[in-house]
């Protein structure tokens, strides 16, 4: 029997559902969607429906206390002129683009020498893991706030060998820097993903690559990268999304105002300003699709540029 | 310089911040925040207060900003007015300054706004003009024995929307030890000016260890900004809402702070930045790193407590090196508002009425939140007060035949001010702008945040 026949055979089967089939699909097709209904009532309540409130109250003056007043496109035209939001963007970018492929870097390096089948690997795994864990946290912001104060641990360190360091935190030429650098500190989530797709790479290839005299360094570029490719893709996409909506550290590390001089103004940090602080919740709300609208065109660009960087072993 | 009562360690700020477990997560979280606000307020299923029990027992919310301290103050007045009205419960919902104000925003959008709300001068405009704010001169609250200044203060074209919780006045607070360590002597309040101020500060910082200064550096906030200003015959708002004063105003302003920073007066601009997030226990005034600081005159008794020396409360120089011309105003510290939403106002306005006029609630609040603005109560609880607390009192009489004109009410969108403020005194400071073109940038963001 060719395929063709054989197809046609199926769909023919297929359109020949009885009735008493039919009710019993309805039947688990109810039960399905009971067991759903936590998910479903939490993606419609808290998901779905909030954004589509916002997606509306981005085209209205909504000042919290009074009822929103549709202004079409006002919103989206103020964001144009607003000097302080292209500084906002500016600061998210330098934080994404530096702060991300530097972080990647580390974990991918960090799990290469883990690799080697050091003994005690669970243990390093979890110390290195740990920052991840709490890197996120308002604890570690604010322990970070003290290390890099101007009368912090790295310039109390700096001062023996007789350098006055700047308050790399309050000074604006090194607050950006001071987050990057706490980001890069939580490498542990794309570490442990690297550990995993690093054991996934068949050990053949590298006895192959030894015996016809390939250098480690080769065997790097050769094998590694590339088997490791979609891990790295993978993490990227994860990574970028994450970091552009990062908050949290800039908030705490600047005490909220996203200060000095606007040095760690995070785009999501001025959202929260111009939302809660200043009752402007029609121009936050633009500004969050706005957001949305960004990570969607970075995400596309990542998984076209990626046809031509990620090879899939399969 | 934090001259609003500010006690926010940095770790509780956080909590404001949509921050647990999903740390990254802000837009959603704010986007959730709002339009579950906003579907809330739409479907009017919003708490407001608590209805009537049964028994008759109603049971009303009381939001305010303050430390521990205040805290227990206030707590013991409540238990004071439960024990008088069995039929009312208060209960409290207290935090620091910067989280309480995102909070209050949501909960008023919500339609669940505490009845009780602790309010502040720079943001009674903005709720009350947009109607969330009960006109408290409909329900019985007596106003007669109320200091009339601190009485127009909660006043507006929307009634009266406050009763001032205090009086304060802005001042500039010396730390005594700091200036002998230094072998300075403190200088004469009635006659200094602000070329006095600037020598006095340079000689300080000169002759302490490293990391002592003279002063706190000024532009943190709009209070000595406003000092300055009326010095000069102008004002930070005038009384149709606008700005009171030109760029060139503010940038002087800012060159003499900048001209201090050279002369070392002030700390360096790192260090100013960093003092702005520290809580009052962490001042440079508290830790014994600031002679002078700007501060309210009600933050005088616990600074008092934390910097563990006694304090001097000076008024502010002045051009002329007459105190006549300082310029200070009596400012309500605080106001007592109610929400237009609340379900009781007879009894929220009950116990307004029972917090600004009766000696009991005065004898557990004492001065915490400012000079009592009722006269009877503060003459009966004047035995009761620490010897902070009356020297604060004595700085409020004592200036009171030199007060200037009450300054106009700030606008709408004056919220936003300080930061701005804040944030170009830095620009200042690290020398990215000029004083010129700050005040410039500046008046324009301050004129389009106002007007809006």
């Amino acid at each position: 029997m060719s395929a063709m026949s054989e197809l046609s055979s199926i769909s023919r089967r297929k359109g020949k559902i009885t009735a008493e089939e039919k009710k019993a699909n309805g039947r688990d097709n109810k039960a399905a969607y009971i067991f759903l209904l936590p998910w479903l009532v939490g993606l419609v309540a808290i998901t779905i429906g909030p954004m589509l409130m916002s997606l509306y109250l981005s085209f209205t003056d909504y000042n919290l206390l009074q009822p929103p007043e549709w202004t079409g496109l006002e919103n989206f035209t103020r964001m144009l002129t607003d000097a302080r939001l292209h500084n906002s963007l500016g600061v998210t970018f330098t934080y994404v683009f530096i702060g991300v492929p530097l972080q990647l870097a580390v974990a991918l390096l960090i799990a290469l020498v883990l690799d080697k089948g050091l003994r005690g690997l669970p243990f390093y795994r979890s110390i290195f893991y740990l920052p991840s864990l709490l890197g996120g946290s308002v604890a570690v912001a604010i322990l970070w706030k003290q290390i890099f104060g101007t009368t912090g641990l790295v310039n109390q360190v700096l001062a023996m060998f007789g350098i006055q360091g700047p308050g790399w935190i309050s000074d604006p030429s090194t607050a950006l820097g001071s987050i990057i650098l706490l980001h890069v500190w939580t490498f542990g989530a794309p570490m442990i993903i690297f550990l995993a797709g690093l054991r996934q790479i068949p050990v053949m290839y590298y006895e192959a690559a030894k015996v016809d005299g390939a250098s480690t360094l080769q065997q790097f570029w050769r094998i590694t990268l590339p088997m490791l490719s979609p891990i790295i893709f993978f993490n990227l996409v994860l990574q970028i999304i994450g970091s552009f909506q990062s908050f949290t550290q800039a908030f705490i590390v600047s005490g909220g105002n996203g200060g000095p001089s606007d040095s760690t103004m995070f785009f999501t940090l001025y959202l929260y300003q111009k939302g809660f602080g200043q009752f402007d919740m029609g121009y936050a709300s633009a500004m969050a699709w706005f957001l949305l609208v960004i990570i969607g065109v970075f995400t596309a660009i990542n998984f076209i540029a990626s046809k031509y960087w990620v090879f899939y072993d399969d | 310089m934090q001259l609003f009562s500010r006690t926010a360690p940095a770790a509780k700020k956080a909590a404001a911040a949509p921050s647990h477990g999903a740390p990254r997560r802000i837009r959603k979280t704010a986007l959730v925040a709002a339009a579950a606000a906003a579907v809330m307020a739409l479907s009017a299923c919003g708490g407001g207060s608590a209805p009537q029990s049964a028994d008759g027992t109603v049971e009303l919310r009381f939001s305010w900003w303050g430390g521990d301290k205040r805290a227990q103050l206030t707590q013991d007045a409540i238990a004071k007015f439960e024990a008088e009205n069995p039929k009312i419960k208060i209960k409290p919902e207290y935090g620091d300054w910067s989280g309480y104000w995102d909070k209050l925003a949501t909960q008023v959008a919500a339609n669940d706004a505490p009845d009780i709300i602790q309010m502040d001068e720079k943001y009674i405009t903005e709720y009350s003009s947009r109607g969330a704010l009960l006109d408290l001169s409909k329900y019985d609250i007596d106003t007669a024995k109320l200091d009339e200044a601190a009485l127009n203060a909660g006043k507006s074209e929307d009634g009266l929307t406050g009763i001032a919780a205090g009086i304060n006045a802005a001042t500039i607070l010396a730390n005594p030890k700091v200036f002998e360590a230094a072998g300075v002597a403190l200088p004469d309040d009635a006659t200094w000016t602000w070329a006095d101020f600037e020598r006095i500060a340079a000689e300080i910082t000169e002759k302490s260890p490293k990391g002592t200064y003279g002063a706190a550096a000024y532009g943190t906030d709009e209070a000595s900004l406003g000092v300055w200003l009326r010095q000069d015959g102008k004002s930070l708002y005038t009384s149709d809402g606008r700005l009171g004063f030109e760029p060139q105003d503010i940038a002087q302003w800012w060159a003499f702070l900048k001209d201090m920073s050279k002369k070392k007066g002030v700390p360096s601009a790192s260090e100013v930045v960093e003092a702005e997030a520290a809580a009052l226990d962490q001042s440079g005034l508290a830790t014994g790193k600031n002679g002078m600081a700007f501060w309210w005159s009600n933050q005088a008794p616990a600074l008092e407590k934390a910097s563990g020396s006694d304090l001097k409360i000076l008024r502010f120089p002045t051009n002329t090196g007459k105190a006549d011309d300082a310029g200070l105003w009596y400012k309500a510290s605080q106001f007592w508002s109610a929400s237009s939403r609340t379900k009781h106002p007879e009894e929220t306005a009950k116990f307004i009425n029972f917090l600004a006029n009766n000696v009991k609630a005065g004898e557990s609040l004492l001065a915490d939140r400012g000079v009592y603005p009722n006269t009877d109560v503060r003459a009966a609880i004047e035995p009761k007060l620490t010897p902070a607390d009356v020297k604060v009192v004595k700085f409020i009489d004592q200036i009171k035949d030199e007060l200037g004109e009450a300054p106009a009410p700030p606008p709408k969108g004056a919220g936003a001010i300080q930061e701005i403020i804040k944030r170009y005194t830095s620009e200042v400071l690290f020398e990215r702008l000029s004083p010129e073109d700050a005040g410039k940038k500046a008046s324009d963001e301050m004129k389009s945040a106002i007007s809006n």
